[in-house]
């Protein structure tokens, strides 16, 4: 992180606006109304404030594919590349009709034939044909994540930034595991070490559990307190200038009261990762991923095995309830992946999550963070 | 000021949800409306009553819980991998948990939607908060003649007035933000930076208890004059800015923002610090001003007061300049959102303001300020709920290094 707010990077910002605008040229879509803060990031390169948890939609970022200008809603102009000039910033408004005034007075909007957009709520479903009449509206996240799906080399450097700060931190949290405290305290650790690599953003917010099971078992409003023969899941995550990375390991709470029947779990998990890992092929069916489970002797696990990391996620998401998009969908080149292994036996579970580049000759693991040996 | 409204010290979620449920009933019957379908988080967490850490709002979109509501139904139905976790401590029934929804991709909107057919009754309006595009094309297919209204004015009506247990949580939520700050504040030295703050100020907020950060904390080093700071639209001050490695230097003037979540709750905490000296008279000044502001506002509060009430006590101290941000709000509400209605003193302007009354159990922040081009400013913000005679302070953080 800079002393400045400081837009994208120039080769990374172009680097993904050329993808954008060749989808946008493909889908012949002539004006995107991005409301996906992931979304307006990867288009416009500026930063802007995080806040945590989904959002409505709301029309906060325009793209013109005539002109190719973007224009967002920021009441100013610190942290905007060049190319975004004043007369192309609106600033917050909480006024409906300030909001389509604006968007009916961008160059090229009106007269657009097709307008994109990346969800949108009832009032905006009602609204957007009104002011645009002579335009059909489509849903243009197919379009956004197939251009974010394959990552250029300058996002590799991005992504690798936020692995690091992620692995430094999670080292952190499993440096401060013993019995007697709480989880929350491990969260706690995560975010201060996160932050003091000048990070301030979280992916997730629940960075350690108790594992007695394939899930957490109990709600995150409860205290819960780590005992001798525990075992702990670590699955943490950051954003660093808007990119996700995302790290699970799995950790005793006391490395010398350790259960044979664990040591026999430590080994499954060793067996699905390898599995896994083997199905990470460029042009391999997402099925391969759960194949991988099934080929163990293990169940799905109740998160998806793999998602996208990028800004924010990224197709594919495999899980198994998605069985029929796991199976039309491929594994490319150039795709980053958070991978989950976890296995279970009943009691207790094991989880490890890697960061997964795959590459034309195979997968390469980026992430590094130790594996705790039985 | 008094205290008709009472705030239990220890708030209980099952009752809580009890009286929303109550609420949502109550305003679904009134409004027409037969299902009430949330994917938003915090929508979620508001029928619920479950809470979980939120995500970044990118990552948050892969695995959302959903939530249904369906009027005259005893419960509400919860979708998540996590539902079963969660039931039988909000007492919902077991066939009424069901798995994660994956509402971003067609097969997941599909198995969503065909649950949701068999949930919907036959009459009533079916409300929903969001439409990932997936979702918009499978609602389409299995409801082609829905009559579609959106949640806001279900969820939005509810929200509004807290019930005690609700103010409960909040105030626990607004202690816990307090703690975690104290002990920033007492850090706070020139040569750290504008994110070692952060660290101190995440490492407490977890430690004392809060379920999540709901925003990137704000430590905006305020420039002395306008000009000084970034160009924009409106010519007025330009706030909140990110936070960075920035190093802090002796005299800054620092806009602190901050806010977590517990129970479901936002906080909002909001103070102006000096760093490694103690403010000029001029500055001590500001507060002071600030401090007339607030007061002058205050004497206005209580259930009745419309938003020009208030505006407009704001407005003849200063003789008619706004105090506060031009692209926000005099004062906003608080709830599951960190900002919420009522929104009094935006850009909808003195009619829409005129609209907006005070209740009994509204919870309201106010958040003026003054601002001395060529001397910087002084903001901080006030978290109150709204009795029938006046307001009870949700929270008593001191205004050091400002005031007596």
């Amino acid at each position: 992180m800079a002393t400045d707010v400081l837009p994208d990077e120039a080769r990374l910002l172009q680097s993904r606006r050329d993808r954008a605008f060749a989808q946008m040229e493909g889908h012949d879509v002539d004006v995107l109304l991005l409301g996906r803060e992931a979304n307006a990031r990867y288009i416009s390169g500026a930063p802007r404030l995080w806040t945590a948890g989904t959002r409505p939609y709301g029309p906060g970022c325009v793209v013109v594919r005539s002109t190719r200008a973007i224009h967002l809603v920021s009441t100013w102009d610190e942290g905007m590349p060049d190319d975004i000039p004043h007369e192309n910033l609106f600033g917050i408004t909480w006024n409906p009709g300030n909001l389509f005034a604006w968007l009916q007075g961008i160059e090229g909007v009106s007269a657009a034939s097709r307008i994109g957009t990346d969800s949108l709520t009832p009032r905006f479903g009602q609204m957007l044909p009104k002011l645009f009449p002579s335009a059909e509206f489509m849903d243009a996240e197919p379009l956004l994540s197939a251009a974010r799906r394959i990552k250029t080399p300058e996002e590799m450097e991005a992504l690798g930034l936020a692995a690091s700060v992620t692995e430094t931190a999670l080292a952190a949290a499993i440096d401060a595991l013993r019995p007697g405290i709480t989880t929350r305290h491990l969260t706690a650790v995560f975010m201060e070490t996160m932050a003091a690599q000048g990070v301030t953003t979280p992916a997730t917010q629940r960075v350690a559990w108790v594992s007695r099971g394939p899930l957490p078992s109990c709600p995150t409003w409860v205290e819960e307190e780590i005992g001798p023969d525990d075992l702990v899941a670590f699955d943490a995550g950051v954003v660093a200038g808007g990119y996700m990375a995302e790290v699970g390991r799995t950790w005793p709470a006391d490395s010398d009261r350790v259960s044979s029947d664990t040591t026999l779990l430590v080994q499954k998990s060793n067996d699905l990762w390898a599995a896994l890992l083997a199905a990470c092929q460029p042009g391999a069916s997402c099925t391969g991923l759960l194949q991988a489970y099934t080929s163990v002797g293990q169940g799905a696990p109740p998160l998806p095995v793999a998602f996208g990391l990028g800004l924010g996620f990224d197709v594919p998401v495999v899980s198994a309830h998605l069985p029929q998009t796991a199976a039309q969908d491929h594994l490319e080149a150039g795709m980053v992946l958070a991978v989950t292994a976890q296995v279970d036996d009943g009691a207790r579970s094991i989880l490890r999550k890697e960061i997964v580049h795959i590459e034309e000759t195979g997968p390469v693991i980026l992430s590094t963070s130790p594996l705790w040996r039985a | 000021m008094s205290a008709t409204l009472t705030v239990p010290t220890d708030p209980s979620r099952v009752r809580m949800q009890r009286d929303r449920w109550a609420k949502l009933q109550a305003t679904m019957a009134h409004q027409g409306v037969g299902t009430l379908v949330l994917l938003g988080n915090s929508n979620v967490s508001y029928a619920t009553g479950a809470s979980w850490p939120l995500a970044d709002p990118g990552r948050a979109n892969v695995d959302r819980p959903a939530a249904v509501v369906v009027a005259g139904d005893e419960a509400p139905h919860f979708f998540s991998a996590l539902a079963g976790l969660v039931a039988e401590e909000l007492a919902i029934p077991t066939d009424h948990v069901h798995g994660p929804v994956f509402a971003e991709c067609d097969e997941g909107a599909e198995a969503f939607c065909r649950t949701l057919a068999t949930l919907v009754p036959g009459e009533g309006r079916l409300a929903i908060d969001e439409f990932p595009g997936a979702m918009r094309r499978q609602f389409a297919e299995f409801f082609p003649d829905a009559k579609l209204a959106g949640s806001d004015e279900v969820v939005g009506t509810c929200k509004l007035i807290k019930t005690p247990d609700e103010l409960g949580f909040m105030r626990e939520a607004l202690r816990i933000t307090e703690e975690a700050i104290a002990p920033v504040q007492a850090a706070l030295a020139p040569g750290m930076r504008q994110s070692d703050l952060t660290a101190v100020f995440l490492r407490g907020v977890f430690d004392h208890g809060a379920e999540a950060n709901i925003l990137d904390p704000i430590w905006q080093v305020m420039p002395k004059e306008l000009a000084d700071g970034p160009w924009t639209t409106h010519g007025d001050i330009a706030c909140p800015l990110l936070t960075t490695e920035r190093e802090l230097e002796k005299g800054d003037v620092l806009w602190v923002d901050t806010g977590i979540s517990y129970g479901g709750f936002s906080s909002d905490f909001g103070r102006t610090w000096v760093v490694g000296e103690e403010p000029s008279p001029q500055q001590h000044g500001q507060y002071r001003k600030w401090r007339e502001i607030i007061d002058a506002v205050f004497a206005h509060v209580k259930a009745g007061a419309t938003g020009t009430d208030l505006t407009r006590a704001a407005l003849e101290v200063t003789g008619g300049h706004r105090p506060w941000m031009h692209h926000f709000y005099l004062c906003h509400g608080l709830g599951i959102e960190s900002a919420e209605s009522p929104f009094i003193g935006t850009d909808l302007g003195d009619a829409y303001d005129e609209r907006q009354v005070l209740e009994e159990g509204m919870v309201v922040v106010f958040e003026p300020l003054v601002w001395e081009d060529g001397a910087s400013g002084y903001r901080s913000e006030e978290v109150v709920a709204i009795t029938k005679d006046g307001f009870i302070p949700l929270t008593d953080y001191p205004y050091d290094p400002y005031g007596d």
